[in-house]
């Protein structure tokens, strides 16, 4: 780490190492496009978030940078703007692919425009909203004036970019996304298969799909900024309802890097008793997810059969932590509970029963010569499309790219016990299906040597009263049942975080739609979207 | 022609794998619960997060000491402490509970409450049956007209004498 | 002792014509009439049950009860149903053509009551018989496709359209594989008549009179018949999950209802037709040995209509089978299926009836 370091200040003499848990580095405006420029040929090639800050005199973009073949490595690239008015900051989406959206976020909330980024409309809000709610002077007492009409189409499909012209002034753009002939399919916000609200304007020519434009937002509830007024037990809840299908291990993330920032050390009962409970979660997780996706292509008695089975879990989360769906169970420190004294054996009872049902599964649907068909060939997604993207979890190790973060950057218990990082190498439909119930297989390997070695002891460790992570700034990955799900708080020190963010793994793989879906058909785009399994209202936040 | 034959009919055989899981699962118990049918014998988990009730004890008592911090934790002002103070026959000072209103339509069912609820006044109920066709009858008042639990003398029970001085810390 | 349907026909005429008479116009009015309602009795009775049976069928495969609410084991649900669909608000859209838009599901309505008219339910229980019958359900059947071309077209729907225009596609190409394997049976029994169909699968049904091409004409014919009625994997024009309704989004009410009605008759009616080109129609079954003439005297006294509903139900059940466990396919792999497999299979299958039968009829001379 300290040649990149050496590296960076080569190209930028005023940059400099920031003190922090993870490796960061800051360096001027002016100089970050080379930096980056530099960081991505050297192998910097997955962006994994960015993040604005509001610190009330300057706007701070802060990148966080892993390499995709060596993915335990984090850097943290920072720099920031005075200009508090008309905040600029060259793009990186031409780099990193992933950061067009995050870009868009970034403007979106604390208006920060992004210099050459093609695509500078708002991510979450309507087109007409006024101001940018995550700067700290924002006025949010209820406008009553807000208009709630709704919004002429064109505006959706105006894009604004800035670029700098040959004379070196800023040149404000405006293009339109689509072409007036062309026949736009309005797929959702209500929609049988889009998994939540998302809406997506598809050019379409006959059934097959030309392009896609994403549209977020309709689920927005500003879990970030409600959590900036909220102390740190508080604000758990609302992480389960990111990405409501792997709750618990949204949570999990939370709880670790606030634990990371108090240095709390988790009893080991309890560390084990999260690790089963993620694994349930992201068994739980991946069997709707299949079921969703069996429904998605027609076949509504998989989908019965993967929510039945489903509920076997949702039983054993009700009987130790007293919810289903929002189990509310991990604290800081430990675990809300002890486990039930049930539960223990039903795990142990569902263990070779989901073994049977996967089989089932496997004959009903995976050997549909239907099925397969459908499946292979069809939506697919090369190794370095996966990275640039950032699109990581299931999807991407279906394309070939190791990037388990349980594999390369261990947490909880999985040191400690075998299993395999389940990797395809073909990144079709049918690879990203089939990964999808073959991690249910290495989870139930997970499940089955921890709960023999659960250890005795405390279920949660002793926390002070009163939350109060120390100041400075904290980044906790894990992984989620959709990819590397990511926490960012930055603390002055107060019992509520100055600002939080959240890396989605379902906004890339949304953001992958378009790229996969061109010049496939409407039913495959459907299929394509199951077999992402994304979630919209962990993209909304 | 090999394989067109030969794809032909390992798909019809495998057509015919996957009408046989079908028909073995017609065959299998159903899965759907039945209720209300089964309401009285429905399973029902006892750590379930349904309702928030006061834990009322025979004598019509309950433990609450309106110290609000069951108010002070709730992430979503679902919880109101109405108090006032009065004075004791002692000359001290005390604070006694008027009236707790929870929210039912704003709850997360998060369980910050009861954690935090140092002399365990209030707790969770398995019952689940919200539905009212009224908005405001979902806000519920959990004392009731129940009592303070009534001060013992001093070799009182110990466990609540502990619960006392704990929320005096 | 006879349990035939058709004694009381043949008694109501009789006693009408005593009645009436001279006027035997009269008679025949009535008789029309008579006949005109208790077909539309008919057929929304057995949409009813139809329905009932579908939602119970699917219920069991995927481990559910299906509906239990209304009626012992939900017997009268779709009664409600009816009722519900009855009352509801015909929505009317704003920019389409409303003319075509209601004409849509009459259109539908009228090519599946066309056909079932053209059922043979029992030993003289026939609505409409003619020289023709096969052709004519043929014809008549495909008006159905015009149908949900108008729906979809004049809804004023990006969805309807793509609906209405993978409906067209489908449906006109299955119906070449569906004809040819009736054509193929027509072939072996040597006649366009239903009756005389009917009649030579006295002692053997075709299916076993025609040997491997009848079978495999058998298969051809379930999977094409299948997909006509846009069920089962065959789905496409409706595809809940890609296009919400297909075609019908727009339709509420009992336009809708109407749509609804065609579409679960039309599983009857194909059944209905596979039955009687293919599995004798309402003859009963019989081995044709000597020694087994006992067992067939028994099979003669189950009534005709019974044979026939109890292998149209069999068929129907087939049906729901294969739609519960199968996900839906792709319009590419839609033809697909019809113009590389089945279309080319059936061709070659009917060469091979004409050999067959050709080599009978030089056996019998």
């Amino acid at each position: 780490m300290e040649k990149t370091l050496k590296l960076i200040q080569s190209l930028s003499s005023t940059a400099e190492k920031v003190e922090a848990m993870d490796f960061t580095v800051a360096v001027a405006k002016d100089d970050l496009r080379k930096v980056a420029e530099k960081l991505k040929a050297e192998g910097w090639d997955y962006l994994i978030n960015l993040t604005a800050v509001d610190n009330q005199e300057n706007i701070e973009v802060v990148y966080h940078l892993s390499k995709s073949s060596d993915m335990e490595k984090l850097l943290v690239l920072k720099t920031k703007t005075e200009d508090m008015q008309n905040p600029i900051v060259e793009t990186v989406c031409d780099l990193w692919e992933s950061a067009g959206l995050y870009e868009r976020e970034a403007y979106d909330f604390f208006g920060i425009r992004f210099l050459n980024n093609p695509d500078m409309r708002r991510l979450f809000l309507r087109p007409d909203w006024v101001g940018y709610p995550f700067r700290k002077d924002y006025d949010n007492t209820p406008n009553e004036k807000f208009s709630t009409s709704v919004h002429d189409v064109a505006s959706m499909e105006n894009v604004p970019s800035i670029t700098l012209n040959h004379h070196g002034e800023i040149e404000e753009k405006n293009v339109n996304l689509f072409d007036n002939d062309e026949y736009i399919v309005n797929f959702g916000p209500q929609h049988p298969s889009t998994h939540g609200v998302l809406h997506l304007r598809i050019s379409l020519d006959g059934e097959n799909v030309k392009k896609i434009d994403p549209h977020f937002g309709y689920i927005h509830r500003g879990i970030e900024k409600m959590m900036e007024s909220m102390t740190y037990p508080q604000m758990l809840f609302l992480t389960e309802r990111l990405d409501y299908l792997c709750g618990s291990i949204n949570r999990h993330a939370l709880c670790m890097c606030v634990e990371k920032a108090m240095n709390i050390e988790v009893p080991k009962r309890a560390v084990y008793i999260r690790t089963i409970f993620d694994e349930l979660n992201r068994i739980a997780s991946h069997l709707l997810g299949w079921a969703c996706m069996c429904n998605d292509m027609g076949s509504i008695t998989s989908f019965i059969y993967g929510f039945r089975d489903r509920e076997k879990i949702m039983d054993i989360f009700q009987e130790t932590c007293g919810g289903r769906l929002m189990v509310n169970y991990y604290v800081i420190g430990g675990v809300a509970q002890d486990l039930h004294p049930n539960t223990v054996n039903r795990i142990k009872e569902f263990i070779p029963y989901l073994r049977e049902m996967i089989k089932e599964y496997h004959t009903l649907f995976t050997g549909n010569p239907i099925a397969r068909d459908r499946m292979t060939n069809c939506g697919f997604l090369s190794k370095e499309k996966a990275v640039a993207l950032g699109m990581s979890g299931p999807n991407g190790r279906a394309s070939g790219w190791h990037c388990d973060v349980r594999k390369v950057a261990p947490y909880a218990a999985y040191g400690e016990v075998n299993f395999d990082e389940v990797l395809h190498k073909g990144g079709d439909t049918i690879d990203r299906y089939m990964i999808r119930l073959e991690e249910i297989e290495q989870s139930l390997r997970i499940i089955e040597q921890l709960i023999d070695k659960l250890p005795d002891g405390d279920f949660k460790a002793k926390v002070p009263a009163i939350v109060k992570v120390p100041a400075g700034e904290y980044y906790q990955r894990v992984e989620n049942a959709r990819g590397d799900f990511g926490v960012y708080i930055k603390s002055t020190g107060e019992k509520s975080p100055y600002r939080i963010k959240f890396r989605s793994p379902s906004m890339v793989a949304v953001s992958g739609l378009d790229p996969i879906c061109k010049g496939t058909k409407v039913a495959d785009l459907i299929m394509i979207g199951g077999s992402l399994d994304y979630v919209i209202p962990c993209i909304d936040r | 022609m090999k394989t067109y034959f030969k794809n032909l009919f390992s798909g019809i055989w495998n057509l015919l794998q996957g009408m046989r899981i079908t028909m073995r699962n017609a065959i299998r118990k159903n899965v759907t619960e039945c209720y209300p049918e089964d309401r009285e014998t429905a399973r029902q988990f006892e750590r379930f997060r349904g309702e928030l009730i006061f834990d009322i004890n025979e004598n019509n008592e309950h433990k609450c000491i309106a110290c609000g911090l069951c108010q002070m934790n709730c992430p979503n002002q679902s919880l109101q402490v109405v108090s006032k103070m009065v004075e004791t026959e002692d000359g001290k000072k005390k604070k006694v509970l008027e009236a707790y209103n929870w929210d039912l339509s704003s709850c997360t069912f998060c369980g910050l409450c009861t954690s935090s609820c140092a002399p365990k006044a209030i707790k969770w109920t398995n019952f689940f049956e919200h539905a009212v066709f009224d908005k405001s009858k979902l806000v519920k008042e959990l004392k009731g007209d129940s009592k303070p639990v009534e001060k013992k003398a001093a070799p009182a029970p110990a466990p609540k004498k502990s619960d006392d001085s704990q929320v005096q810390q | 002792m006879d349990f035939e349907l058709v004694n009381l026909i043949s008694w109501i005429d009789e006693s009408l014509r005593d009645l009436c008479g001279d006027a035997s116009w009269a008679v025949s009015l009535i008789e029309y009439v008579l006949i005109a309602i208790a077909f539309l009795g008919l057929y929304c009775v057995l949409a009813l049950i139809l329905i009932l049976l579908e939602r119970k069928i699917c219920a069991d495969f995927q481990c559910r009860i299906g509906p239990n609410r209304v009626g012992p084991w939900g017997l009268c649900q779709p009664i409600a149903d009816m009722f519900k669909i009855l009352l509801k608000e015909i929505i009317t859209l704003k920019n389409n053509d409303k003319f075509l838009f209601f004409t849509a599901p009459f259109l539908i309505l009228a090519g599946s009551l066309g056909t079932f008219g053209a059922l043979q339910f029992g030993k003289g229980l026939v609505g409409v018989d003619f020289n023709v019958g096969i052709f004519y359900m043929l014809a008549i059947s495909s008006l159905g496709v015009i149908g949900i071309l108008l729906a979809g077209w004049s809804s004023d729907n990006k969805y309807t359209l793509i609906g209405a225009m993978r409906s067209g596609a489908q449906l006109i190409s299955y119906e070449i594989s569906a004809g040819i394997s009736i054509l193929t049976m027509v072939l072996l029994g040597g006649s366009l008549n239903l009756t005389d169909l009917i009649e030579g699968q006295k002692d053997s049904w075709y299916l076993f009179q025609g040997h491997i091409p009848a079978i495999i004409a058998f298969i051809i014919y379930l999977i094409a018949g299948h997909a006509e009625t846009n069920r089962g994997p065959f789905d496409l024009p409706e595809a809940e999950s890609e296009l919400c309704a297909g075609y019908h989004t727009e339709y509420s009410g009992i336009t809708f209802g109407f749509f609804y009605l065609a579409e679960y008759l039309n599983m009857f009616i194909i059944a209905g037709i596979g039955t009687m080109v293919f599995l004798g129609g309402w003859q009963p079954f019989h081995i044709n040995y000597e020694w087994a003439s006992g067992f067939n005297e028994l099979m003669d006294y189950i009534p005709s209509y019974c044979w026939f509903v109890g292998k149209v139900f069999m068929l129907v059940l087939l049906s729901l089978w294969v739609r519960w466990s199968f996900p839906r396919l792709r319009i590419d792999q839609l033809l697909h299926l019809e113009w590389k497999i089945l279309m080319p299979i059936s061709l070659v299958n009917m060469l091979l009836m004409a050999g067959w039968v050709a080599y009978i009829a030089a056996q019998n001379n």
